[in-house]
């Protein structure tokens, strides 16, 4: 047990597992805690009055203090307002539209928000917002809505922060749900932190998980922190709805079912004022030639940094013709110029999901292993044994690539041949 | 034209890696950088001051370290450095922390009023991007994000006109100032330090504001202030890895070998041999 030079027992703070996350330092009533430049808190040893403070409310266990049995946790600060919590129910979704459509993102919400709202035992709902969006109204029911809110109106014609936050902080205080879900797109992201503020309540972005708390109902939201070296299980737990914003692809969508039945509500926008902003233009992104979309091809090619050598890319792209796939590359390979930044998958990159993905080359850093994690089987090639990427590939090769690859490709051609395809 | 940029110190953390053995944070040696698209904002708003005149008000929100930041801006063509630094700051999350921001430049704004804000479009560390959204909605500025360029600017119509990333292309949307911005990589390429501008930052005083000196409400600034509270961490669910085979003894072998491996599942050989039909 530490005692300081008065003899009190101090807390002390284990810098392995500090996260910086500053909480203690607001908590200390001495003002004994500093963040050293190590990102770090320090506890002064001679201003620590051993009040446990730090202790009670470090998230990560990080703070070593002895006292504990005396100093019970003080739960009533973070008792929920009952009143309001029962106020509010029912799992939300906001359904974001794309060219007239659901997008794909919304849908994989609908179905996770299916899961949360059986666990919570309430109704899954859709809130819809544009101009002339019946349609989407019907597949939101098909695919399992037991409600659908929807305004109709021109000024949402075109997504615009301003009035579009101002609908959907509406529609919530109309209809009142306890979780909104927002898929996090650009639109989305954007969307849920206009609407959060106006809302004044707190929101998760970028979660890669959702699940229910279902002794005191709470929505749990992880998603990873630290540029993907951590992950954070968040939650709110006062302030209603619960939002959250979730990837793409993350989750998986549902099967329409044109025989479910649900209701469909129309809200009048009385919030909205005209737009203050005019979109002038919008400039589709025309692919360039040989530009591919790497997020939805079933099997990707990966080139790192062990395979930077240009006279192999016909060989990668000959693998994966033969795979059925795409080439794709980790960043080096961008900022050595040999692919185009739509290409790279990692934190910084994009975040893809094939049945199948070949990294060859590929180290495994942090940053470019979230970026993979949800690909149905990792296969690696790499020279380097001790490679980070075969502690999560399900198989791999200890090898030169130029050697490996065109034996890979003759040996699946044959057992392509073989299987008469 | 009064420029506010919003800059965060950040963990480098490219630099962060974790302990495969203990799965723990190695942070040692981990410097504390200015967050990489907050400096791009910078520029830009360093760029348009040069171009239409006025000033640039760099404010910064963390612990007292975090001044090494405002001093970058004011290297980096700043004329004035804010650091918002209290304990009662501390802990906050992004609604309490778009809060504190907004109390900011309410106050700067009542001394020269701010025609536009310059936020990064998110920080490297949390990644949330929601900072500038709440800062702009609190103050009732026009806001866009992710801004790539930013065509023009009219100051007597009082209208910016920017070009900004959305899904699938290029938007072009105009609208009328005071707005605030979150900017892309793309937006402008930071430049370096000069050295009178150097010398300059060294000397320079940064002005440290309290809670009180902004009139920030206590309850809705730091831990207090924020409704959303981490429960637990930990590292990422790392999958687990299979047979790797060793191309040093036999290179044809080893190969095949790992073919068949990774065609033992019937259904998944089926489903790559049949090119992913379904």
């Amino acid at each position: 047990m530490a005692k300081n030079k008065k003899g009190v027992e101090i807390a002390q703070i284990i810098p392995d597992r500090c996260i910086g996350c500053q909480i203690c330092l607001g908590e200390c009533p001495v003002g004994a805690i500093q963040i050293t430049s190590a990102g770090v808190a320090l506890i002064d040893p001679e201003a620590c009055i051993g009040c446990g403070k730090c202790f009670q409310v470090c998230p990560v266990g990080a703070v070593r203090f002895e006292r504990k049995r005396h100093f019970p946790i003080n739960k009533e600060k973070r008792e929920p307002e009952k009143r309001e919590a029962v106020e509010f129910r029912g799992v939300a979704i906001f359904i974001e539209v794309v060219d007239g459509l659901g997008a794909q993102v919304s849908w994989e919400l609908v179905e996770k928000g299916k899961e949360l709202a059986q666990k919570l035992n309430v109704k899954v709902m859709a809130f819809i917002l544009g101009y002339q969006i019946q349609k989407i109204a019907e597949e939101a029911i098909a695919l399992g809505c037991a409600e659908v809110h929807m305004v109709d109106h021109p000024l949402l014609k075109k997504y615009i922060s301003q009035p579009y936050g101002k609908a959907l902080a509406f529609l919530c205080t109309e209809v009142k749900p306890e979780i909104l879900l927002i898929g996090a797109t650009p639109l989305g992201r954007d969307l849920s932190a206009v609407v959060a503020t106006y809302l004044n309540t707190g929101l998760t972005a970028d979660c890669t998980d959702l699940d229910i708390d279902e002794e005191r109902g709470l929505l749990l939201m992880t998603r990873p922190t630290f540029g993907g070296n951590i992950m954070a299980t968040i939650y709110c737990q006062q302030h209603r709805p619960q939002m959250s914003t979730v990837r793409p692809r993350v989750m998986k969508a549902g099967e329409k079912d044109f025989n479910r039945h649900g209701q469909v509500y129309y809200h009048d926008l009385t919030v909205a004022d005209t737009p203050v902003c005019e979109i002038i233009d919008f400039i589709r992104e025309v692919p360039q030639v040989g530009g591919v979309d790497i997020t939805i091809a079933p099997a990707l090619v990966v080139a790192g940094k062990g395979a930077c050598d240009p006279s192999s890319l016909p060989m990668l792209q000959e693998l994966a013709d033969l795979v059925g796939g795409q080439v794709a590359c980790s960043r080096p390979v961008v900022e050595a110029g040999l692919m185009p930044y739509e290409r790279q998958v990692g934190q910084t990159g994009k975040t893809v999901a094939p049945k199948l993905y070949i990294g060859i080359g590929v180290s495994g850093a942090v940053q470019h292993l979230v970026g993979i994690q949800g690909s149905e089987k990792i296969v690696a090639i790499n020279s380097d044994p001790h490679a980070p990427i075969f502690q999560i590939a399900d198989v791999g090769i200890v090898g030169n690539y130029l050697q490996v690859v065109p034996l890979l490709i003759s040996g699946l051609k044959k057992r392509l041949h073989t299987a008469g395809r | 034209m009064h420029l506010v940029c919003c800059l965060k110190q950040v963990p480098d953390t490219a630099e962060v890696k974790i302990d495969p053995q203990t799965n723990t944070l190695l942070r040692s040696g981990v410097e504390s950088i200015t967050n990489p698209y907050d400096l791009v904002a910078l520029e830009q708003a360093v760029r348009l001051k040069e171009q239409y005149g006025g000033k640039v008000t760099a404010i910064s929100m963390g612990p007292p370290q975090a001044e090494n930041v405002l001093r970058e801006a004011l290297s980096l063509g700043a004329d004035e450095g804010i650091l918002l630094s209290d304990r009662l700051f501390a802990g906050a999350d992004t609604l309490a922390t778009s809060y504190t921001l907004a109390k900011a430049i309410e106050k700067l704004n009542q001394e020269s009023p701010v025609d536009l804000i310059l936020c990064g479009k998110q920080a490297i560390d949390g990644d949330t991007g929601q900072t500038g959204p709440g800062i702009a909605t609190r103050l009732g500025f026009t806001l866009f994000t992710y801004v790539i360029e930013i065509p023009w600017i009219d100051i007597n119509k009082k209208q910016i006109q920017v070009k900004r990333k959305v899904e699938g292309g290029v938007e072009i949307i105009r609208g009328p100032l005071p707005a605030l911005l979150t900017a892309e990589l793309e937006l402008a390429k930071p430049r370096r330090a000069s050295l009178p501008l150097l010398i300059f930052s060294l000397r320079a005083e940064v002005k440290v504001w309290k809670a009180e000196k902004i009139n920030a409400d206590q309850q809705k600034i730091g831990l207090k202030g924020s409704p959303t509270w981490v429960k637990k961490i930990f590292p990422p669910p790392l999958r687990k890895g299979g047979p790797k085979f060793d191309t040093q003894e036999n290179l044809e072998v080893a190969v095949e070998q790992f073919l068949d491996n990774l065609l033992a599942d019937k259904k998944f050989a089926d489903s790559l041999l049949g090119r992913w039909e379904t």
